[in-house]
């Protein structure tokens, strides 16, 4: 059985319907990626899985287990790095990374993590005692990924990490999300609109539009579709 | 020569009584202010949970329980009351948090009149836990003013480690700045919103003890205190405890030095005149304020 399974899962905002039956796997070690123009509702679907909004239909199963709330998934193993990256602005580099291991009691294990963390995003050594609103927008989102880590998740989610950086940071991202599954035993959803990116770290993929999974399957394959220059370069998104 | 040093007798025991009130209007401030923070709803309420404390000193004291037993009394149970309220009501408002407003308007009524009910309307005074008064060359400097004032400088110090320091008020500050996001880190948001309405109330419960070893009170000395509370949680920035805590202290200065030099009248309208001057110049309060909690999209 797959570590999460999402099941004709449908989400909506008051009457709006925003996944309209979405199925997915995710197995222990893979990096997966969901791509999909703009609205297609890829951070809906995020959410969802995070336990952040309750599906209105289906089932997101979790190491066997379903309906969960947010804080609870999260204890569990399922974290959400949220799209915009959602740092605590007011607190410290450090406070932030602390909150990741809230929930933790290896305190020995943390202190490691802590300190692996600080290796592995150099800047967040330097800003430890910034304020996270005074980073940058990439080193905001190192910050989010690193406070992710400190979760120790069994499934990261990623959604959008690219957004706004220049193409120097977006390839250190990408290997980062390489790093990810091997350094911390990981497995990734990532929900890219950058194309480029996702291809590039991902073993297979889903392509979601207007709500539906339309395609999927293994990288090369997405990768070769007329289906995807179509809704990336061809302009029938939407 | 003779008349300065007069003068500045009475400044320093009108500071000191300025100080002594303003320290139970910021430990309703801090309450209100954290509620707030955690949760977008201003409690009214929290003046008559002040009233609520104070009755319980009166009722224990009165049945001879003495006086730092019957403060324990009131902290407890106006925490209890808390838990309760939150649970029972505030609980099924958070997704609205005016709802949560005006169930708090609701509750002073309800609140006032349950004490009128058992307790009659009339004031409620005990005997002063502590009646020396010290003369420090030539100024009366009353012991249970300074105890009051000792008394919040430890428990605020108290919560200020415990906000600043702990995983605990780590975890607080998280979920005030972003609840969503706070959740998202493992932490159980919903069970830290019904422990800031049990320690605010606790320490609405302490601020009614200490009010009634001051002054006597009746079933109605609530409205009065959470409108200054409530100005001063606005003034220090509304979510900000920090903010609160200095507010306070300036309030109490600013009441203590016009009661001295022949205001005293105007006493009750400073905290008012403070709040719509500042709110004018930042609108946020002096020391910033949130903006409520920001909830799922």
């Amino acid at each position: 059985m797959s570590l999460l399974a999402i099941s004709e899962v449908i989400t909506g905002y008051g009457p709006t319907i925003v996944n309209r039956g979405v199925s997915l796997t995710l197995d222990k070690g893979e990096i997966v990626t969901i791509l999909g123009p703009n609205g297609a509702g890829k951070s809906t679907l995020l959410k969802a899985i995070a336990g952040l909004i309750k599906p209105r239909a289906g089932s997101i199963q979790f190491d066997g287990v379903t309906g969960l709330a947010a804080d609870v998934m999260a204890r569990r193993g399922v974290v959400l790095v949220p799209e915009g990256r959602k740092i605590f602005v007011d607190m410290t580099v450090e406070e932030n990374l602390r909150l990741g291991a809230y929930a933790r009691r290896d305190e020995a294990a943390v202190e490691a993590d802590f300190e692996t963390m600080l290796a592995f995003f150099p800047i967040l050594a330097t800003k430890r005692r910034d304020r996270g609103g005074s980073l940058s927008g990439g080193q905001q989102q190192m910050l989010a990924i690193a406070r992710g880590l400190m979760t120790r998740p069994r499934v990261l989610l990623l959604d959008e990490p690219s957004l706004g950086l220049s193409p120097l940071l977006v390839k250190e991202i990408k290997a980062i999300i390489l790093d990810i599954g091997e350094r911390f035993g990981a497995s990734v959803l990532l929900v890219e609109q950058n194309a480029g990116l996702a291809l590039a770290v991902a073993s297979r993929g889903y392509l979601m539009q207007n709500g539906r999974i339309v395609v999927s399957g293994p990288i090369a394959e997405l990768r070769d579709m007329s289906l995807m220059r179509e809704l990336y370069l061809g302009g029938v998104a939407g | 020569m003779q008349q300065v040093s007069i003068a500045v007798d009475i400044f320093i025991q009108q500071i000191l009584n300025g100080l002594s009130i303003a320290s139970v209007i910021t430990l309703i401030a801090i309450g209100v202010t954290l509620i707030f923070g955690l949760t977008g709803i201003i409690n009214f309420a929290h003046g008559e949970f002040l009233m609520i404390g104070g009755i319980v000193t009166w009722l224990a004291v009165s049945a001879g329980v003495g006086f730092p037993i019957a403060v324990i009394l009131s902290i407890l149970a106006v925490g209890l009351m808390g838990y309760v309220l939150e649970r029972g009501l505030f609980r099924f408002t958070l997704e609205r948090p005016t709802n949560g407003f005006i169930v708090s308007l609701g509750l002073i009524v309800v609140l006032q009149h349950v004490v009128v009910l058992f307790w009659n309307p009339n004031q409620k005074s005990i005997p002063r836990p502590l009646t020396t008064v010290w003369e420090v060359g030539g100024v009366r400097i009353a012991s249970v003013r300074v105890m009051v004032i000792l008394i919040t400088i430890a428990v605020v110090a108290l919560s200020f480690r415990m906000i600043t320091a702990s995983r605990y008020g780590r975890a607080l500050r998280a979920s005030v700045e972003d609840r969503d996001t706070a959740a998202l880190m493992g932490i159980p948001v919903r069970r830290y919103i019904t422990g800031v309405f049990v320690l605010g109330s606790a320490l609405a419960g302490l601020g009614g003890a200490l009010l009634i070893a001051l002054f006597p009170i009746t079933p109605f000395t609530g409205g009065t205190m959470v409108m200054k509370g409530f100005a001063v949680a606005l003034i220090g920035g509304l979510g900000n405890i920090y903010g609160a805590v200095a507010a306070g202290l300036i309030l109490g200065i600013v009441e203590g030095f016009s009661a001295g030099y022949g205001f005293s009248q105007w006493t009750d309208a400073y905290s008012f005149v403070l709040m719509i001057l500042v709110l004018v110049v930042r609108p946020h309060g002096l020391f910033g304020g949130t903006s409520g909690p920001r909830m799922a999209s």
